[in-house]
């Protein structure tokens, strides 16, 4: 288990968050600019927060308290940077084995066959750095940084820099790491997709602060507030005040819809009539329907953007007297054809899906 | 005869050959140490180490002449051991030293600089100590600008004239390096020695820029060669 707590003072803000991960792939989402290099950078000792506390399976590797502060190299952590930083001077194998040269021969090369062949890079030995693909140098990024065996292993924008063929598939294959990795995973991603792909739990951090860490279904499900349910994908996000709650469902104004809409909300006993409130729904979970019925709205199409494999429509609502206001819906590609810019539909909002976010 | 141009070609050659040694290691150990430095006095110290590139040579030399000589404090420590530096061999080279660390520092700090320093984290957290990240990564990756910084350092010490007039004075067979040798020949009226002695100076000059020239070329086309080999994904 890896128990964190860091605070550093940047630029702009200060970085202040606490967690703990266990035998998992965390994944640390959250914009540019909001410490997420940086807590990676003081877990593994390259960095040294003004305040912290880092325990990794009992071994305390940071406690500013008690002036406990163990370099880089006797951390026993995993990184694979961001731009891969390989050894351009060095081949393949000899950038693998960098990091066990204590071992005797015979075991160094036999574990960065090993390692190669895990990666599927077997062939590249005895290349160097530049010769490689940017796809094929994060490979031999996270075999050097597995071969010394970390008991955490931390990747910084580890698909940033690929294209999105080449991404796709090594989001696959880092995928099966657990498969022969049994630490701890930290990954840092500003991509929502990718740290839901790729991890069991989401931190996502915003300037500074750990706004909400959970399972990943929870996170994109029920965030916790406004920044995070715009993070994850909630493009219809409207401001209303709760009417009454019964059984589970909420009904709330919203003026911005120009009427009140249904919620289903697992806890309703936390919402207060009159309270102010944020409803989301994901643009995926608006259905088109013929007739008005409970939950819908009658809307015009403004504008389409057709997308490959989804297409994004954009309506307004019809009622007289209300500001126009978007929602986003997005079509799977065979129902797109149904409906052209221009034309009404009712719309209908799923209650099991329209989260209610207290402020 | 031909003691005459032997003895200040020797003299300069072991002079040269010693002070690069000792300018090449205190240099890049001042410029690694300045690199993570980051205390207060860091521009003190970065003025200080800087100086003799700035001061006229025989200013450095009067200065080393204080510290060295027998009222000094560096001499009446020697002077300890019965040892006298001002006026003897070992003089040309701390002139030398004195004159090219600069020119070292400046240049190898300046290719320390260049190294993208997450390579050199990658380094750290793979379990290389400092010692090792410079001597495996820092090093190797900045060997181009340590190389110059090194042919820098060596003319310099060859041309040193003034702070080795100073300190070492000119004594032949035992301090007279060729600068020295030729500009008393002049003295002395003696065009010819001087104009021979010259000749010596421009053969190692060319020599050595030429076989600089060379291994560079070599070494750049073995990169262009392997850059160029194809890359299949």
């Amino acid at each position: 288990m890896l128990e964190v707590r860091l605070k550093r003072k940047l630029q702009g803000f200060t970085l202040d968050v606490a967690f703990k991960v266990d035998q998992e792939i965390l994944a640390i989402l959250g914009p540019s600019g909001s410490g997420k290099t940086m807590t990676l950078q003081c877990i593994s000792g390259l960095v040294r927060p003004d305040e912290g506390y880092v325990n990794l399976n009992g071994t305390v590797l940071l406690d500013t308290s008690k002036k406990i502060n163990l370099p880089a190299r006797q951390r026993r952590v995993g990184f694979v940077f961001q731009n891969y930083a390989l050894f351009p001077h060095l081949t393949v194998s000899q950038n693998v084995a960098y990091g066990i040269r204590h071992l005797p021969p015979e075991e160094i090369k036999e574990k960065v066959t090993d390692l190669l062949g895990k990666m599927n890079i077997p062939h590249l030995s005895d290349r160097f750095p530049r010769q490689l693909s940017a796809g094929q140098q994060q490979r031999v990024a996270v075999a050097r940084a597995l071969a010394p065996e970390p008991e955490v292993l931390l990747l910084d924008e580890p698909f940033s820099a690929l294209d999105s063929l080449v991404k796709e598939r090594l989001q696959l294959e880092l995928q099966a790491l657990h498969e022969f990795y049994e630490g701890i995973i930290l990954f840092v991603t500003h991509d929502l997709t990718e740290g839901y792909k790729f991890s069991s739990k989401i931190a996502v951090f915003e300037s500074g602060n750990i706004v909400q860490h959970d399972d990943k279904e929870k996170v994109i499900t029920c965030p916790s507030n406004h920044t995070v349910a715009r993070l994850v994908g909630f493009k219809n996000l409207m401001e209303g005040s709760v009417i009454k709650v019964r059984d589970n469902t909420a009904t709330i104004e919203v003026p911005e819809l120009g009427g009140a809409i249904l919620a289903k909300v697992p806890n309703a006993s936390r919402l207060m009539p009159s309270q102010r409130v944020t409803v989301g729904i994901r643009p995926e979970y608006v259905q088109l329907r013929k007739e008005a019925g409970e939950n819908t709205l009658y809307c015009t199409m403004d504008r389409i953007a057709e997308g490959v494999s989804a297409t994004n429509c954009y309506f307004h609502v019809n009622t007289v007297g209300v500001t126009r206001h978007y929602l986003m819906v997005i079509l799977s590609r065979p129902d797109s054809g149904i409906i052209k810019e221009g034309q009404k539909s009712h719309l209908y909002l799923p209650p099991e899906h329209v989260v209610v976010i207290t402020n | 005869m031909t003691e005459t141009y032997l003895a200040p070609l020797w003299i300069s050659l072991k002079t040269v050959l010693v002070a690069t040694i000792i300018t090449f290691f205190l240099g890049i150990a001042a410029a690694r140490w300045m690199a993570h430095y980051t205390g207060k006095c860091k521009s003190l110290i970065y003025g200080l180490f800087i100086l003799p590139l700035v001061l006229p040579p025989t200013v450095v030399g009067l200065g080393l002449l204080l510290l060295f000589g027998k009222n000094g404090p560096i001499g009446q420590f020697l002077e300890l051991f019965n040892t006298t530096i001002v006026f003897s061999w070992p003089a040309t080279v701390i002139a030398a030293v004195s004159m090219s660390f600069p020119l070292m520092y400046m240049t190898a700090r300046g290719a320390f600089e260049q190294v993208d320093t997450h390579i050199e984290d990658a380094a750290r957290t793979l379990g290389a100590s400092e010692w090792r990240v410079f001597w495996s990564v820092t090093m190797p990756l900045s060997w181009p600008g340590v190389a110059s910084a090194t042919i820098l350092s060596l003319a310099r010490c060859l041309g040193e004239f003034g702070a080795t007039l100073m300190l070492a004075g000119n004594i032949p067979g035992k301090t007279a390096t060729i600068p020295v040798a030729i500009y008393f020949s002049i003295q002395a009226g003696d065009m010819n020695v001087a104009l021979i002695l010259v000749g010596i100076v421009l053969v190692i000059a060319f020599g050595s820029l030429a076989a600089i020239a060379y291994w560079k070329g070599k070494a750049y086309k073995a990169r262009a060669a392997m850059a160029n080999r194809e890359v299949v994904e």
